[in-house]
Protein backbone atom coordinates (compact mmCIF):
# COMPACT_ATOMS: atom_id res chain seq x y z
CA UNK A 1 0.00 0.00 0.00
CA UNK A 2 2.89 2.38 0.71
CA UNK A 3 4.06 2.18 -2.87
CA UNK A 4 0.55 2.94 -4.12
CA UNK A 5 0.28 5.93 -1.80
CA UNK A 6 3.61 7.27 -3.04
CA UNK A 7 2.34 7.05 -6.60
CA UNK A 8 -0.85 8.93 -5.67
CA UNK A 9 1.28 11.64 -4.10
CA UNK A 10 3.25 11.90 -7.35
CA UNK A 11 0.09 12.33 -9.40
CA UNK A 12 -1.04 15.04 -7.00
CA UNK A 13 2.22 16.93 -7.27
CA UNK A 14 2.22 16.57 -11.02
CA UNK A 15 -1.37 17.87 -11.38
CA UNK A 16 -0.61 20.84 -9.15
CA UNK A 17 2.46 21.58 -11.23
CA UNK A 18 0.42 21.37 -14.44
CA UNK A 19 -1.94 23.98 -13.07
CA UNK A 20 0.87 26.33 -12.17
CA UNK A 21 2.56 25.87 -15.56
CA UNK A 22 -0.49 27.05 -17.52
CA UNK A 23 -2.60 29.26 -15.24
CA UNK A 24 -4.12 31.05 -18.25
CA UNK A 25 -5.20 27.89 -20.04
CA UNK A 26 -8.75 27.02 -18.94
CA UNK A 27 -8.65 23.56 -20.39
CA UNK A 28 -5.38 22.57 -18.73
CA UNK A 29 -6.36 24.08 -15.38
CA UNK A 30 -9.79 22.40 -15.38
CA UNK A 31 -8.55 18.99 -16.43
CA UNK A 32 -5.73 19.10 -13.90
CA UNK A 33 -8.28 20.09 -11.22
CA UNK A 34 -10.38 17.09 -12.19
CA UNK A 35 -7.32 14.88 -11.77
CA UNK A 36 -7.04 16.32 -8.25
CA UNK A 37 -10.64 15.35 -7.53
CA UNK A 38 -9.77 11.76 -8.39
CA UNK A 39 -6.58 12.03 -6.35
CA UNK A 40 -8.86 12.90 -3.43
CA UNK A 41 -10.86 9.73 -4.10
CA UNK A 42 -7.69 7.67 -4.42
CA UNK A 43 -6.68 8.96 -1.01
CA UNK A 44 -9.99 7.70 0.34
CA UNK A 45 -9.54 4.40 -1.46
CA UNK A 46 -6.19 3.89 0.24
CA UNK A 47 -7.09 5.45 3.60
CA UNK A 48 -4.35 7.99 3.12
CA UNK A 49 -4.40 11.31 4.86
CA UNK A 50 -2.21 14.23 5.60
CA UNK A 51 -1.20 14.41 9.24
CA UNK B 1 -12.98 -9.98 -11.46
CA UNK B 2 -12.44 -9.19 -7.80
CA UNK B 3 -15.60 -9.52 -5.72
CA UNK B 4 -14.82 -6.30 -3.87
CA UNK B 5 -14.94 -2.81 -5.32
CA UNK B 6 -12.07 -1.92 -3.00
CA UNK B 7 -10.34 -5.04 -1.72
CA UNK B 8 -8.23 -2.94 0.64
CA UNK B 9 -10.77 -0.84 2.56
CA UNK B 10 -13.55 -3.44 2.48
CA UNK B 11 -11.48 -6.01 4.35
CA UNK B 12 -9.58 -3.80 6.80
CA UNK B 13 -9.64 -5.05 10.41
CA UNK B 14 -12.31 -3.46 12.59
CA UNK B 15 -9.86 -1.54 14.79
CA UNK B 16 -8.20 -0.09 11.71
CA UNK B 17 -11.53 1.11 10.28
CA UNK B 18 -12.41 2.69 13.64
CA UNK B 19 -9.07 4.46 13.75
CA UNK B 20 -9.39 5.80 10.20
CA UNK B 21 -12.97 6.96 10.70
CA UNK B 22 -12.07 8.72 13.93
CA UNK B 23 -9.31 10.60 12.12
CA UNK B 24 -11.61 11.45 9.18
CA UNK B 25 -14.32 12.58 11.60
CA UNK B 26 -11.98 15.11 13.15
CA UNK B 27 -10.92 16.28 9.68
CA UNK B 28 -14.47 16.91 8.48
CA UNK B 29 -15.47 18.47 11.81
CA UNK B 30 -12.62 20.91 11.51
CA UNK B 31 -13.51 21.54 7.87
CA UNK B 32 -17.18 22.21 8.66
CA UNK B 33 -16.28 24.55 11.50
CA UNK B 34 -14.05 26.57 9.20
CA UNK B 35 -16.13 26.59 6.03
CA UNK B 36 -19.84 26.37 6.83
CA UNK B 37 -21.64 29.23 8.62
CA UNK B 38 -24.09 26.82 10.20
CA UNK B 39 -21.28 24.89 11.89
CA UNK B 40 -19.26 28.00 12.75
CA UNK B 41 -22.27 28.94 14.87
CA UNK B 42 -23.38 25.51 16.02
CA UNK B 43 -19.93 24.26 17.07
CA UNK B 44 -18.84 27.42 18.87
CA UNK B 45 -18.17 25.68 22.16
CA UNK B 46 -16.43 22.68 20.61
CA UNK B 47 -12.79 22.49 19.63
CA UNK B 48 -11.51 19.67 17.46
CA UNK B 49 -8.68 19.17 19.97
CA UNK B 50 -11.33 18.29 22.59
CA UNK B 51 -12.25 15.20 20.60
CA UNK B 52 -9.60 12.86 21.95
CA UNK B 53 -11.39 9.51 21.92
CA UNK B 54 -14.22 7.88 19.98
CA UNK B 55 -16.43 8.46 23.03
CA UNK B 56 -15.82 12.23 22.72
CA UNK B 57 -17.64 12.23 19.37
CA UNK B 58 -20.83 12.22 21.45
CA UNK B 59 -19.98 15.74 22.65
CA UNK B 60 -20.73 16.99 19.14
CA UNK B 61 -24.43 17.89 18.84
CA UNK B 62 -26.69 16.15 16.31
CA UNK B 63 -27.77 17.94 13.17
CA UNK B 64 -31.48 17.74 12.31
CA UNK B 65 -33.22 18.25 9.00
CA UNK B 66 -35.19 21.10 10.57
CA UNK B 67 -31.97 23.04 11.20
CA UNK B 68 -30.88 22.65 7.59
CA UNK B 69 -34.23 24.12 6.55
CA UNK B 70 -34.00 26.97 9.03
CA UNK B 71 -30.52 27.82 7.80
CA UNK B 72 -31.82 28.04 4.24
CA UNK B 73 -34.72 30.40 4.84
CA UNK B 74 -33.55 33.86 3.84
CA UNK B 75 -29.95 32.96 4.61
CA UNK B 76 -27.28 33.67 1.98
CA UNK B 77 -25.97 32.35 -0.28
CA UNK B 78 -29.22 31.54 -2.04
CA UNK B 79 -30.58 28.85 -2.09
CA UNK B 80 -28.23 26.77 0.09
CA UNK B 81 -27.81 29.06 3.09
CA UNK B 82 -25.57 28.36 6.07
CA UNK B 83 -24.74 24.71 5.41
CA UNK B 84 -22.80 25.38 2.20
CA UNK B 85 -19.20 24.28 2.72
CA UNK B 86 -17.51 25.47 -0.48
CA UNK B 87 -17.51 28.78 -2.38
CA UNK B 88 -20.78 28.91 -4.33
CA UNK B 89 -18.86 29.05 -7.63
CA UNK B 90 -17.72 25.50 -6.92
CA UNK B 91 -21.26 24.12 -6.79
CA UNK B 92 -21.80 22.10 -9.95
CA UNK B 93 -25.13 20.36 -9.32
CA UNK B 94 -28.36 21.23 -7.60
CA UNK B 95 -30.39 18.58 -5.76
CA UNK B 96 -33.28 18.86 -3.33
CA UNK B 97 -35.23 16.69 -0.96
CA UNK B 98 -38.81 15.79 -1.86
CA UNK B 99 -40.32 18.08 0.76
CA UNK B 100 -42.83 15.46 1.94
CA UNK B 101 -42.25 16.54 5.55
CA UNK B 102 -42.05 20.29 4.97
CA UNK B 103 -40.03 22.81 2.99
CA UNK B 104 -37.51 20.99 0.77
CA UNK B 105 -33.83 21.10 1.67
CA UNK B 106 -31.66 22.37 -1.19
CA UNK B 107 -28.48 20.39 -1.54
CA UNK B 108 -25.35 21.70 -3.27
CA UNK B 109 -22.86 19.28 -4.77
CA UNK B 110 -19.44 20.42 -5.90
CA UNK B 111 -17.79 18.32 -8.59
CA UNK B 112 -15.55 16.81 -5.92
CA UNK B 113 -18.37 16.05 -3.47
CA UNK B 114 -20.51 14.55 -6.20
CA UNK B 115 -17.68 12.29 -7.36
CA UNK B 116 -17.06 11.31 -3.74
CA UNK B 117 -20.70 10.38 -3.46
CA UNK B 118 -20.55 8.35 -6.67
CA UNK B 119 -17.46 6.49 -5.46
CA UNK B 120 -19.37 5.47 -2.36
CA UNK B 121 -22.24 4.26 -4.55
CA UNK B 122 -19.86 2.19 -6.68
CA UNK B 123 -19.31 0.06 -3.56
CA UNK B 124 -23.09 -0.41 -3.26
CA UNK B 125 -23.57 -1.50 -6.88
CA UNK B 126 -20.50 -3.73 -6.96
CA UNK B 127 -21.46 -5.38 -3.68
CA UNK B 128 -24.89 -6.14 -5.18
CA UNK B 129 -23.22 -7.91 -8.09
CA UNK B 130 -23.60 -5.27 -10.80
CA UNK B 131 -20.83 -5.70 -13.36
CA UNK B 132 -19.74 -4.30 -16.72
CA UNK B 133 -21.79 -7.00 -18.49
CA UNK B 134 -25.01 -5.38 -17.28
CA UNK B 135 -27.14 -3.14 -19.42
CA UNK B 136 -28.99 -1.34 -16.67
CA UNK B 137 -32.33 0.31 -17.29
CA UNK B 138 -33.18 3.22 -14.99
CA UNK B 139 -36.91 3.87 -15.00
CA UNK B 140 -37.23 7.22 -13.30
CA UNK B 141 -38.12 10.81 -14.09
CA UNK B 142 -34.71 12.50 -14.33
CA UNK B 143 -35.39 15.47 -12.10
CA UNK B 144 -34.17 17.59 -9.18
CA UNK B 145 -34.26 14.63 -6.79
CA UNK B 146 -31.11 12.68 -6.13
CA UNK B 147 -32.60 9.18 -6.29
CA UNK B 148 -31.09 7.33 -9.23
CA UNK B 149 -28.74 10.08 -10.37
CA UNK B 150 -26.30 8.36 -8.06
CA UNK B 151 -27.22 4.99 -9.57
CA UNK B 152 -26.81 6.44 -13.05
CA UNK B 153 -23.33 7.88 -12.53
CA UNK B 154 -22.09 4.99 -10.40
CA UNK B 155 -23.32 2.37 -12.86
CA UNK B 156 -21.50 4.25 -15.59
CA UNK B 157 -18.36 4.38 -13.46
CA UNK B 158 -18.26 0.67 -12.65
CA UNK B 159 -18.59 -0.05 -16.35
CA UNK B 160 -22.27 -0.95 -16.85
CA UNK B 161 -24.09 0.30 -19.90
CA UNK B 162 -26.70 2.73 -18.63
CA UNK B 163 -30.05 3.17 -20.37
CA UNK B 164 -31.79 6.31 -19.06
CA UNK B 165 -35.47 5.39 -18.84
CA UNK B 166 -36.93 8.84 -18.25
CA UNK B 167 -39.89 10.48 -20.00
CA UNK B 168 -41.69 7.22 -20.79
CA UNK B 169 -44.88 5.83 -19.35
CA UNK B 170 -44.80 2.40 -17.73
CA UNK B 171 -45.84 0.62 -20.93
CA UNK B 172 -43.16 2.50 -22.85
CA UNK B 173 -40.61 1.37 -20.28
CA UNK B 174 -41.63 -2.27 -20.57
CA UNK B 175 -41.22 -1.98 -24.35
CA UNK B 176 -37.82 -0.31 -24.01
CA UNK B 177 -36.56 -3.07 -21.71
CA UNK B 178 -37.64 -5.64 -24.29
CA UNK B 179 -36.28 -3.66 -27.25
CA UNK B 180 -32.82 -3.24 -25.70
CA UNK B 181 -32.69 -6.57 -23.83
CA UNK B 182 -31.80 -4.71 -20.62
CA UNK B 183 -30.66 -7.23 -18.00
CA UNK B 184 -30.56 -5.07 -14.87
CA UNK B 185 -32.64 -2.35 -13.24
CA UNK B 186 -32.73 0.02 -10.31
CA UNK B 187 -35.95 1.61 -9.15
CA UNK B 188 -38.27 2.20 -6.25
CA UNK B 189 -39.66 -1.14 -5.08
CA UNK B 190 -43.19 0.14 -5.70
CA UNK B 191 -42.36 1.08 -9.24
CA UNK B 192 -40.61 -2.20 -9.98
CA UNK B 193 -43.84 -3.90 -8.89
CA UNK B 194 -45.80 -1.57 -11.17
CA UNK B 195 -43.62 -2.41 -14.15
CA UNK B 196 -44.16 -6.13 -13.54
CA UNK B 197 -47.91 -5.55 -13.26
CA UNK B 198 -47.97 -3.50 -16.46
CA UNK B 199 -46.02 -6.23 -18.28
CA UNK B 200 -48.56 -8.85 -17.13
CA UNK B 201 -51.41 -6.65 -18.33
CA UNK B 202 -49.64 -6.50 -21.70
CA UNK B 203 -49.62 -10.31 -21.69
CA UNK B 204 -45.90 -10.49 -20.96
CA UNK B 205 -44.45 -12.62 -18.17
CA UNK B 206 -42.00 -10.31 -16.30
CA UNK B 207 -39.60 -13.27 -16.11
CA UNK B 208 -39.26 -13.19 -19.88
CA UNK B 209 -37.87 -9.63 -19.71
CA UNK B 210 -34.51 -11.14 -18.77
CA UNK B 211 -33.79 -8.91 -15.75
CA UNK B 212 -31.03 -10.65 -13.76
CA UNK B 213 -30.51 -8.14 -11.01
CA UNK B 214 -32.30 -5.15 -9.54
CA UNK B 215 -31.57 -2.60 -6.88
CA UNK B 216 -34.15 -0.79 -4.77
CA UNK B 217 -33.82 2.92 -4.09
CA UNK B 218 -35.93 5.82 -2.90
CA UNK B 219 -38.08 3.94 -0.39
CA UNK B 220 -37.71 1.14 2.14
CA UNK B 221 -37.65 -2.45 0.89
CA UNK B 222 -39.27 -4.86 3.35
CA UNK B 223 -38.03 -8.43 2.96
CA UNK B 224 -41.43 -9.60 1.70
CA UNK B 225 -41.41 -7.00 -1.08
CA UNK B 226 -37.84 -7.94 -1.98
CA UNK B 227 -38.82 -11.59 -2.32
CA UNK B 228 -41.92 -10.69 -4.28
CA UNK B 229 -39.88 -8.72 -6.83
CA UNK B 230 -37.41 -11.60 -7.08
CA UNK B 231 -40.31 -14.00 -7.69
CA UNK B 232 -41.99 -11.83 -10.31
CA UNK B 233 -38.90 -11.14 -12.41
CA UNK B 234 -36.94 -14.28 -11.56
CA UNK B 235 -34.09 -11.93 -10.62
CA UNK B 236 -31.92 -11.14 -7.61
CA UNK B 237 -33.14 -8.05 -5.80
CA UNK B 238 -30.92 -5.93 -3.56
CA UNK B 239 -31.48 -3.07 -1.20
CA UNK B 240 -29.50 -0.01 -0.23
CA UNK B 241 -30.05 2.90 2.15
CA UNK B 242 -29.37 6.54 1.62
CA UNK B 243 -30.95 9.94 1.33
CA UNK B 244 -30.33 13.27 -0.31
CA UNK B 245 -28.72 14.69 2.82
CA UNK B 246 -26.58 11.69 3.74
CA UNK B 247 -25.69 10.06 0.36
CA UNK B 248 -26.15 6.32 -0.18
CA UNK B 249 -24.32 4.86 2.82
CA UNK B 250 -25.14 1.15 3.02
CA UNK B 251 -25.80 -1.67 0.59
CA UNK B 252 -26.66 -5.36 0.44
CA UNK B 253 -24.06 -7.98 -0.46
CA UNK B 254 -24.67 -11.34 -2.17
CA UNK B 255 -25.64 -12.87 1.18
CA UNK B 256 -28.78 -10.67 1.05
CA UNK B 257 -28.94 -10.44 4.81
CA UNK B 258 -28.76 -6.88 6.02
CA UNK B 259 -26.75 -3.99 4.65
CA UNK B 260 -23.05 -3.19 4.86
CA UNK B 261 -22.13 0.37 5.74
CA UNK B 262 -19.73 1.83 3.21
CA UNK B 263 -16.71 2.31 5.43
CA UNK B 264 -14.59 4.34 5.87
CA UNK B 265 -16.67 6.79 3.82
CA UNK B 266 -19.23 7.19 6.57
CA UNK B 267 -19.26 7.19 10.30
CA UNK B 268 -22.57 5.56 11.17
CA UNK B 269 -23.71 5.50 14.78
CA UNK B 270 -26.68 3.42 15.91
CA UNK B 271 -27.92 4.87 19.17
CA UNK B 272 -30.50 3.71 21.68
CA UNK B 273 -33.90 5.33 21.16
CA UNK B 274 -34.38 6.50 24.73
CA UNK B 275 -31.20 8.46 25.42
CA UNK B 276 -29.48 8.66 22.01
CA UNK B 277 -26.20 8.23 23.82
CA UNK B 278 -25.39 4.52 23.79
CA UNK B 279 -24.28 2.50 20.76
CA UNK B 280 -26.76 -0.39 20.60
CA UNK B 281 -25.79 -4.08 20.62
CA UNK B 282 -26.16 -6.54 17.79
CA UNK B 283 -29.85 -7.39 17.35
CA UNK B 284 -31.03 -4.23 19.09
CA UNK B 285 -32.90 -1.32 17.48
CA UNK B 286 -31.02 1.94 17.12
CA UNK B 287 -31.53 5.39 15.62
CA UNK B 288 -29.20 5.95 12.68
CA UNK B 289 -26.88 8.95 12.95
CA UNK B 290 -24.56 9.63 10.01
CA UNK B 291 -21.50 11.68 9.21
CA UNK B 292 -20.32 11.51 5.59
CA UNK B 293 -16.57 11.76 6.07
CA UNK B 294 -15.38 13.38 2.86
CA UNK B 295 -18.16 15.52 1.49
CA UNK B 296 -17.24 19.16 1.76
CA UNK B 297 -19.96 20.99 -0.17
CA UNK B 298 -22.69 19.82 2.24
CA UNK B 299 -20.75 18.83 5.34
CA UNK B 300 -23.42 17.38 7.65
CA UNK B 301 -22.06 16.27 11.01
CA UNK B 302 -23.87 13.64 13.08
CA UNK B 303 -27.03 13.92 11.00
CA UNK B 304 -29.88 12.34 12.93
CA UNK B 305 -31.94 10.53 10.29
CA UNK B 306 -34.74 9.58 12.71
CA UNK B 307 -34.66 6.17 11.03
CA UNK B 308 -34.62 3.13 13.25
CA UNK B 309 -32.82 -0.06 12.21
CA UNK B 310 -31.65 -3.23 13.86
CA UNK B 311 -27.91 -3.53 14.29
CA UNK B 312 -26.55 -6.42 12.24
CA UNK B 313 -23.99 -9.08 13.18
CA UNK B 314 -20.24 -8.82 12.59
CA UNK B 315 -18.32 -11.24 10.36
CA UNK B 316 -20.41 -11.45 7.21
CA UNK B 317 -19.55 -14.59 5.19
CA UNK B 318 -18.80 -12.30 2.22
CA UNK B 319 -15.60 -11.26 3.96
CA UNK B 320 -16.38 -7.57 4.30
CA UNK B 321 -15.43 -6.23 7.70
CA UNK B 322 -17.79 -3.25 7.71
CA UNK B 323 -20.59 -2.83 10.22
CA UNK B 324 -24.00 -4.07 9.15
CA UNK B 325 -27.53 -2.96 9.76
CA UNK B 326 -30.61 -5.03 9.13
CA UNK B 327 -33.60 -3.50 7.38
CA UNK B 328 -35.02 -0.21 8.59
CA UNK B 329 -37.76 -0.84 11.13
CA UNK B 330 -39.39 2.53 10.59
CA UNK B 331 -39.02 6.21 11.19
CA UNK B 332 -38.96 7.47 14.75
CA UNK B 333 -41.93 9.65 13.73
CA UNK B 334 -43.87 6.78 12.06
CA UNK B 335 -43.78 4.41 14.99
CA UNK B 336 -46.89 5.29 16.98
CA UNK B 337 -48.70 4.15 20.05
CA UNK B 338 -52.17 2.99 19.14
CA UNK B 339 -54.37 1.86 22.02
CA UNK B 340 -51.19 1.62 24.04
CA UNK B 341 -49.47 -0.73 21.57
CA UNK B 342 -46.42 0.28 19.49
CA UNK B 343 -47.42 0.15 15.84
CA UNK B 344 -45.20 0.41 12.77
CA UNK B 345 -46.85 0.82 9.33
CA UNK B 346 -44.07 -1.33 7.92
CA UNK B 347 -45.57 -4.41 9.57
CA UNK B 348 -48.71 -3.91 7.49
CA UNK B 349 -46.73 -3.43 4.29
CA UNK B 350 -44.81 -6.61 5.04
CA UNK B 351 -48.07 -8.51 5.59
CA UNK B 352 -49.75 -7.24 2.42
CA UNK B 353 -46.71 -7.77 0.19
CA UNK B 354 -46.04 -11.28 1.45
CA UNK B 355 -49.53 -12.73 1.73
CA UNK B 356 -51.88 -10.64 -0.40
CA UNK B 357 -50.68 -10.31 -4.00
CA UNK B 358 -54.32 -9.54 -4.96
CA UNK B 359 -54.14 -6.20 -3.11
CA UNK B 360 -52.90 -3.66 -5.66
CA UNK B 361 -52.83 -0.58 -3.44
CA UNK B 362 -53.53 0.23 0.18
CA UNK B 363 -53.57 2.99 2.76
CA UNK B 364 -53.52 2.88 6.56
CA UNK B 365 -55.65 5.48 8.32
CA UNK B 366 -55.68 5.97 12.06
CA UNK B 367 -58.51 8.00 13.59
CA UNK B 368 -59.89 8.60 17.06
CA UNK B 369 -63.55 7.97 17.87
CA UNK B 370 -64.27 9.51 21.29
CA UNK B 371 -61.33 8.06 23.19
CA UNK B 372 -60.85 4.98 21.05
CA UNK B 373 -58.14 4.78 18.35
CA UNK B 374 -59.26 3.07 15.19
CA UNK B 375 -57.20 1.63 12.35
CA UNK B 376 -58.74 1.41 8.90
CA UNK B 377 -56.99 -0.35 6.05
CA UNK B 378 -58.31 1.00 2.76
CA UNK B 379 -57.51 -1.47 0.02
CA UNK B 380 -57.96 -1.84 -3.71
CA UNK B 381 -58.03 -5.40 -4.96
CA UNK B 382 -57.40 -6.84 -8.40
CA UNK B 383 -60.45 -5.63 -10.41
CA UNK B 384 -60.95 -9.05 -11.99
CA UNK B 385 -61.97 -10.53 -8.62
CA UNK B 386 -65.61 -11.04 -7.65
CA UNK B 387 -67.23 -9.27 -4.70
CA UNK B 388 -67.16 -12.49 -2.67
CA UNK B 389 -63.46 -12.99 -3.35
CA UNK B 390 -62.74 -9.37 -2.36
CA UNK B 391 -64.72 -9.80 0.86
CA UNK B 392 -62.80 -12.94 1.70
CA UNK B 393 -59.47 -11.11 1.19
CA UNK B 394 -60.67 -8.33 3.48
CA UNK B 395 -61.58 -10.85 6.16
CA UNK B 396 -58.22 -12.65 5.92
CA UNK B 397 -56.38 -9.31 6.01
CA UNK B 398 -58.15 -8.21 9.19
CA UNK B 399 -57.24 -11.54 10.84
CA UNK B 400 -53.63 -11.34 9.65
CA UNK B 401 -53.38 -7.77 10.94
CA UNK B 402 -54.60 -8.80 14.38
CA UNK B 403 -52.00 -11.59 14.55
CA UNK B 404 -49.09 -9.40 13.39
CA UNK B 405 -49.83 -6.22 15.33
CA UNK B 406 -52.03 -7.28 18.25
CA UNK B 407 -54.48 -4.62 17.11
CA UNK B 408 -57.86 -5.01 15.45
CA UNK B 409 -58.64 -3.01 12.34
CA UNK B 410 -61.42 -2.33 9.86
CA UNK B 411 -60.84 -3.17 6.22
CA UNK B 412 -62.56 -1.04 3.60
CA UNK B 413 -62.59 -2.12 -0.05
CA UNK B 414 -62.25 0.90 -2.34
CA UNK B 415 -63.19 1.07 -6.03
CA UNK B 416 -60.26 0.63 -8.47
CA UNK B 417 -58.19 3.79 -8.91
CA UNK B 418 -59.41 5.55 -5.73
CA UNK B 419 -56.15 5.40 -3.77
CA UNK B 420 -53.11 7.48 -4.73
CA UNK B 421 -50.24 5.78 -6.62
CA UNK B 422 -46.61 6.57 -5.81
CA UNK B 423 -43.44 6.51 -7.89
CA UNK B 424 -41.30 7.93 -5.10
CA UNK B 425 -41.74 8.36 -1.34
CA UNK B 426 -45.00 6.56 -0.80
CA UNK B 427 -47.23 8.02 1.93
CA UNK B 428 -49.52 5.13 2.76
CA UNK B 429 -49.80 5.91 6.46
CA UNK B 430 -52.12 8.63 7.72
CA UNK B 431 -52.45 9.33 11.41
CA UNK B 432 -55.43 11.66 11.69
CA UNK B 433 -55.76 11.61 15.47
CA UNK B 434 -54.04 14.95 16.06
CA UNK B 435 -52.00 15.46 19.20
CA UNK B 436 -51.21 11.74 19.45
ZN1 LIG C 1 -21.60 -9.31 3.33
Amino acid sequence: MEEIRKEIKKIEESALRLKSLAPENNSIVKNASIILVFVYLLKFATAMWEE
Amino acid sequence: MNKYWNSYTETLPREELDRIEFKYFKNILSYAKNHSNLYKEKLKGIEVEDIKTVEDIKKVPFTYKEELRKWQEDVDPFPYGGILGVPIEEVSTFRQTSGTTGRPVYVPESYESWQWRIESWCHILWMAGFRPRHRIFLPFGYNVYVAFWEAHYAAEKIGCEVVPGGALDTKGRVNKIIELKANAMAGTPTYLLNIAKEAMEMGIDPKSLGIERALGAGEPLPEATRLRIEGLYGCKMFDHIGSTETCGFAGMCEEQKGLHIVEPFFLVEMLDRETLSREVDVGEQGVIVITPLGRKSFPVIRFNTNDVAVKGPDNCPCGRTSKKMMEIVGRVDDIRKIRGVLFSPKTVEQLIRSEFPEIVEYEIVVTRQDIMDEITLRIEVDPSLSEEQAASIAKRLAEGHKIKTNLTCKVKIEPAGTLPRYDLKAKRFKDLRGGH
